[in-house]
């Protein structure tokens, strides 16, 4: 089937279509499930060639064991991101078959002999592990992160890849500071409400762009001060106008390709460009000259693992958001949960761009 | 007054001297009488129409002197003052007009010839230490032809930070000036791989800071030199332009930084451009700032010193004298 027709079907009948009437099965099967609570067999979503949303089926795979420094960890909930969308299509690289999936939270069911901090039973999230879309996930132990107790599943998902990067985009990657002006691009999605919430907490202005006005909206409850819906107005001219022809020091940029050239005419002089991302394609080489010229601006391509490289920063980024969470100053927005079956429905809803916040697979 | 100009554009030889009326003050400008004019590649460009002029012209950037006459508008100057500027055409002559908004005073315990040539390669220098990566101390710094006209003084401004310097330079001759100018480790690139010899320096772990006016040929082995989260600086391109780079070049290396800064950005402001000239004067009037004034030629020979410029003869800083 096509993704297209995966895609434009209903919800629950597409992902059934799609996945096959094992998965039905499979859910009423006692037998089944008593071995899976065993250990030895699981469902995961497996990927077995890359392409749509369609190559993600649900499947039965033996249960993983924990390596000598490895935790296994019982997902509660696995966080969809764009990434998994690019590992499923072969954009990013992978062996054959996997289980995507790079986030979640769960508890820690098995350690391996040369775990130090994590027992069994203990609460924790990670980013950056292959193979969530699954029941059990193996993970290095430098990967998991405790999750305190005021803190949701849901939550610590939303916190991971998002909460990260928007955390390490406005404390290093351009470290914001009250009284300056950031653009923040997709200011609705899941790093974009998470971003503008930090920005506007930091005292930033933050001008940010959606797609729709019902996105603007939500992006306007998180903080930004002005909203321009691009499907209708050039954010280009709208930048030049709200900020009286300077342009802003920092544009936050998870877009790539379609933002990118006006990107540099909205920039301050000396101004920050942050891609951190490629929504809409990658951005096309780019001559160092032209930074120059639009005076002299800096550009970066970052990557949120070059930003928790240390155990030390990924703690460090992670208790903030906590923090931030528990004290009600960040806000998790969960677009909507899914069964695990239904995670190629996910996918379409996440490329058609239509929900605004967290989308989650429920094992 | 006595000018060189240049009516078509090409070699040295197209530099003459001619007799020109001395220029009158527009409302904002102020004119002064030239104590001393730098010598800089961009005029070497200009002059061969790399960077495009409107003939004819005369040459040169940057200088020195005294107000002779102020505009009706002309308020931050007056007659008598001892002012430095760049970034004004009209330069190779005896007198000049510049927006008075431009000029800068000289403070005493600075020379006419320092400010002159000060003016760009200080300020240049100045900036990426100071603003487009400012340098901490223990930070590490790798800065390419750091016997050059910026590079010497950017060591300099680096080492007094407290930086550790690694430093690229051609010839043990400038390998000698480099570490004068307080470089911790000089590379000879003429007979070590830059790359290489900088990871064996840092013991593998990456530079903080690439300062680049080499460009073309040096600037992918610099990204290779970086630390995660790196900063690349490419402030000119003296073996020529760098090709379009792919942005996810810089991912993969780390998460890299790349800016492009020209000085202009950097002095927008007569508030910034006063800041900066003054740091850049106090340096020198402290001796935190040592020049290398080592190349005076009189303004009838200025294809002399275009010739020596460009045949890399000269380590320092070239001033005409009108």
């Amino acid at each position: 089937m096509a993704a297209k027709d995966l895609c434009t079907r209903e919800s629950v009948g597409a992902a059934d279509e799609c996945i096959g009437p094992s998965s039905r099965n499979l859910s009423d099967d006692d037998n089944r499930l008593r071995k899976r609570d065993k250990g030895t067999i699981m469902k995961a979503i497996r990927v077995q060639h890359t392409g749509g949303p369609e190559v993600m089926e649900l499947a039965e795979v033996p249960s993983p064991q924990p390596k000598a420094s490895e935790a296994v960890v019982k997902v509660n909930v696995a966080g969809v991101n764009s990434i998994d969308g690019q590992f499923r299509d072969g954009r990013l690289r992978t062996p054959l078959p996997f289980i995507p999936g790079q986030e979640g939270a769960g508890m820690v069911t098995a350690v391996g002999p040369q775990v130090k901090a994590l027992k069994v039973g203990d609460r924790v999230a990670w980013s950056g592990t292959l193979g969530s879309y699954a029941e059990y996930v193996a993970a290095p132990e430098e990967h998991l992160v405790p999750v305190p107790p005021a803190i949701s599943d849901d939550q610590a998902t939303a916190a991971m890849m998002h909460g990260l990067t928007a955390h390490y985009l406005v404390t290093d990657a351009h470290k914001l500071k009250a009284g300056e002006t950031a653009l923040v691009h997709a200011a609705a999605g899941g790093v974009g409400l998470m971003v503008v919430q930090m920005a506007h907490a930091i005292g930033a202005r933050v001008i940010g762009t959606a797609s729709s006005d019902e996105k603007a909206q939500l992006a306007r409850e998180a903080g930004a001060d002005e909203v321009i819906v691009f499907t209708r107005q050039d954010f280009e001219t709208e930048v030049k106008r709200l900020t009286g022809g300077k342009g802003v020091e920092v544009v936050y940029d998870g877009v790539g390709k379609a933002t990118f050239e006006k990107n540099l005419n909205v920039m301050r002089l000396r101004g920050m460009l942050v891609v951190y991302g490629m929504s809409s394609g990658a951005v096309p080489p780019v001559d160092p000259a032209k930074l120059s010229e639009k005076g002299s601006l800096y550009m970066a391509r970052t990557t949120l693992a070059h930003f928790t490289a240390t155990r030390e920063e990924l703690l460090a980024r992670t208790s903030a958001l906590f923090s931030m969470i528990a004290d009600g100053k960040l806000k998790v927005r969960i677009a909507k949960k899914y069964p695990l079956a239904e995670a190629a429905q996910a996918h379409c809803d996440m490329e058609a761009r239509t929900l605004a916040g967290k989308l989650l697979l429920v094992p | 007054m006595k000018a060189i100009q240049v009516k078509q554009t090409g070699g040295p030889e197209v530099m003459e001297l001619v007799e020109l009326p001395v220029p009158e003050p527009k409302a904002n400008e102020a004119v002064v009488k030239l104590a001393a004019s730098g010598v800089n590649f961009i005029d070497v460009y200009h002059r061969e129409g790399r960077y495009k002029v409107p003939l004819p012209f005369t040459p040169g950037q940057e200088g020195s002197g005294q107000v002779v006459a102020v505009g009706s508008d002309a308020k931050s100057v007056k007659i008598g003052d001892s002012v430095a500027w760049t970034a004004t055409l009209g330069s190779y002559a005896e007198y000049v007009a510049v927006p008075a908004d431009r000029l800068v005073p000289i403070p005493p315990g600075v020379t006419d010839q320092q400010a002159a040539a000060a003016m760009l390669q200080g300020m240049t220098a100045h900036y990426l230490a100071h603003d487009t990566y400012p340098l901490k101390r223990g930070e590490t710094a790798l800065v390419h032809a750091a016997a050059g006209g910026v590079g010497s003084l950017l060591v300099q401004m680096a080492h007094n930070i407290g930086a550790r310097v690694l430093a690229t330079v051609s010839t043990e001759e400038k390998a000698k000036l480099a570490r004068q100018a307080g470089a911790d480790e000089i590379i000879l690139y003429s007979q070590v791989d830059f790359e290489a010899e900088t990871k064996r320096l840092m013991d593998g772990k990456g530079v903080d800071v690439v300062y680049d006016s080499v460009g073309k040929t040096t600037f992918e082995k610099g990204l290779n030199v970086l630390r995660p989260r790196g900063m690349m600086a490419l402030f000119g391109g003296s073996s020529g332009a760098v090709p379009p780079l792919d942005p996810i070049i810089l991912t993969q290396k780390g998460s890299l930084f790349l800016t492009r800064p020209s000085l202009g950005n950097y002095i927008a402001t007569r508030e910034e451009l006063l800041a900066r000239s003054g740091a850049v004067f106090a340096m020198i009037a402290s001796g935190t700032l040592k020049l290398r004034i080592q190349h005076t030629y009189p303004l009838a020979e200025a294809q002399r010193a275009h010739r020596e410029l460009e045949g890399r003869k000269t380590t320092g800083k070239l001033l005409l004298i009108p």
